[in-house]
């Protein structure tokens, strides 16, 4: 669905390029999600992607077809789902979503009774938005970029000012996305939003993109293939993954007494993060 | 046209629930009142005044002007302050389009309320055509005027230094009504200048045709000019 190859991008003042030969792919039904730091190009990528930002190099091609080739029918496939929330705050929820579905002519518009329904905003449906808290207004976001029913979606920080239980809703709402059958580009720094959400993240640093591969590889090849016993005791004994159940020492260390906890030694999408490109996420 | 018309009606709720905007929208009826009973005694008291009744009207007109000028600039950079601006630039509608919506109504409005001017002044005879068609030059400063601040203020604090700014070189061109006539076309480099000349010449009786040609490429021109460079840096 999108294919990105050698992707590069310098803003008009800058000596240095923000975006150094970036190569992806996201693929029909797949959750693809940029993890890095604030200021490595994340945003920048996607800006790219949806025409903000044009006097890029390189060749990136959606449905088979240049970006460059596509005119303003591009933007009835798309939907944005931006990092900060921006309404017209003397506007009603309802008073925005419908101006701005005026512009597609897709005509296949979700319910916007149940678009509201959906992240829990039917009582500030008809409220202006400058009642509305951050959170509410970052749902808001979320159903104004899915109202048109695009085919492919971008997600800057999408859970960015929400609460955990709204950040779990919209998570699962853009797993239900996927299963649609939408394309689905997310950038976050977020290790645990892309380690819930993504089919396939990339660690991109400076510009660069330094891994990507499924969450699942990615802890795996980097953690230990093993899990940590601790007793009650005090004890603790780590035995490799690798047929547990049949390991004498494992069964054994097992009957020494009570136990305490018994946990994986795979890393954390973060620890991975640090490992392949030696900064932290929350730079 | 169900766009622009979404767009236009919108831009009416926005203004109409903002206080400090909806205030403008009741300036002109202010002006009307001075225009037509605050200047005729001014003008019979003072008899100096007399030779410059038509600045009276040039003032008026621009005045009128300068609401929606006001107006619009305050709504767009807010709306480049709040971020949605970058909405327009993701959504299925050419940036013509965007921008014929969102000047279609403060160019109407403005044209009426200088209509309405040219009908209710009592200063000159000038025919409902001629004031028609002054009136749809005078309204051109309103994208002109809107489109170069946006193009260049950030926030609402560097929008009002413009506005300030902006307000004087509109009515700089004024000053040709005080100077010998063989150099009053210095000021033309202004583009008010061609308004305020093509309402001097009506009101002497002249022939308005050049001036206001001239003035209709001049803001045609401008119109393109800063909408480009408006386009390029709105939206991002």
């Amino acid at each position: 669905m999108i294919q990105v190859e050698n992707l590069n991008f310098t803003y008009p003042k800058n000596d240095t390029s923000t975006l150094k030969g970036l190569n992806f792919e996201i693929a029909k039904e797949e959750v693809f999600g940029f993890l890095g730091p604030s200021g490595a190009g994340k945003s920048t990528a996607q800006k790219v992607l949806y025409k903000i930002l044009r006097n890029y190099q390189g060749s990136v091609k959606i449905k088979g077809k240049n970006l460059s080739e596509w005119g303003k029918e591009y933007f009835e496939k798309i939907g944005v789902g931006f990092e900060l929330p921006n309404h017209y705050l003397r506007l009603t929820g309802k008073e925005n979503l419908d101006l701005f579905a005026s512009f597609y002519q897709s005509g296949e518009r979700k319910n916007l009774s149940s678009l509201f329904e959906m992240v829990d905003l039917t009582d500030a449906m008809n409220k202006p938005v400058e009642t509305y808290s951050k959170g509410m207004k970052m749902r808001l976001n979320f159903i104004r970029a899915i109202q048109h029913n695009p085919d492919i979606l971008f997600f800057d920080e999408p859970t960015s000012g929400l609460d955990p239980v709204n950040a779990y809703k919209i998570k699962q709402h853009i797993l239900d996305l996927k299963s649609q059958g939408k394309t689905i580009f997310v950038t976050t720094h977020s290790m645990e939003t892309a380690d819930n959400i993504c089919d396939r993240v990339a660690f991109i640093v400076n510009g660069k993109i330094q891994a990507t591969d499924t969450p699942q590889n990615l802890k795996s090849d980097y953690g230990k293939e093993a899990v940590k016993v601790e007793l009650e005791k005090g004890f603790i004994k780590e035995f490799p993954l690798s047929k547990l159940g049949e390991n004498p020492d494992f069964l054994s260390f097992l009957g020494q007494g009570e136990v305490k906890r018994i946990h994986t030694l795979e890393a954390t999408l973060e620890e991975v993060f640090i490992k392949v490109t030696g900064q932290s996420l929350k730079a | 046209m169900n766009k622009t018309l979404k767009l236009s009606v919108a831009d009416i709720k926005i203004i109409f629930r903002d206080p400090s905007l909806k205030s403008f929208v009741f300036l002109p009826i202010l002006l009307f009142a001075l225009i037509i009973w605050g200047v005729p005694p001014l003008v019979e008291k003072y008899d100096l005044l007399t030779p410059y009744l038509s600045l009276f009207l040039v003032v008026a007109v621009i005045e009128n002007t300068q609401m929606f000028c006001f107006i619009s600039t305050m709504a767009l950079i807010d709306e480049k302050e709040t971020d949605i601006a970058k909405v327009y630039g993701v959504v299925p509608l050419t940036k013509t389009e965007y921008i014929f919506s969102r000047f279609l109504i403060p160019y109407l409005f403005t044209v009426l309320l200088n209509v309405i001017m040219f009908t209710v002044q009592p200063l000159f005879e000038i025919s409902f055509g001629t004031g028609i068609l002054i009136s749809c030059l005078a309204a051109l400063v309103v994208p002109v005027y809107v489109l170069s601040i946006n193009s260049i203020a950030q926030n609402r604090m560097q929008g009002m230094v413009y506005v300030k700014a902006f307000n004087m070189l509109v009515l700089i061109p004024i000053t040709a009504f005080f100077v010998p006539e063989n150099i009053k076309h210095l000021f033309s480099v202004f583009p008010t200048h061609w308004i305020f000349q093509s309402i001097e010449n009506v009101t002497m009786g002249k022939d308005m045709t050049l001036v206001f040609g001239v003035g209709l490429v001049v803001f045609i021109i401008l119109i393109w000019l800063t909408s480009r460079l408006f386009i390029k840096r709105h939206f991002v």
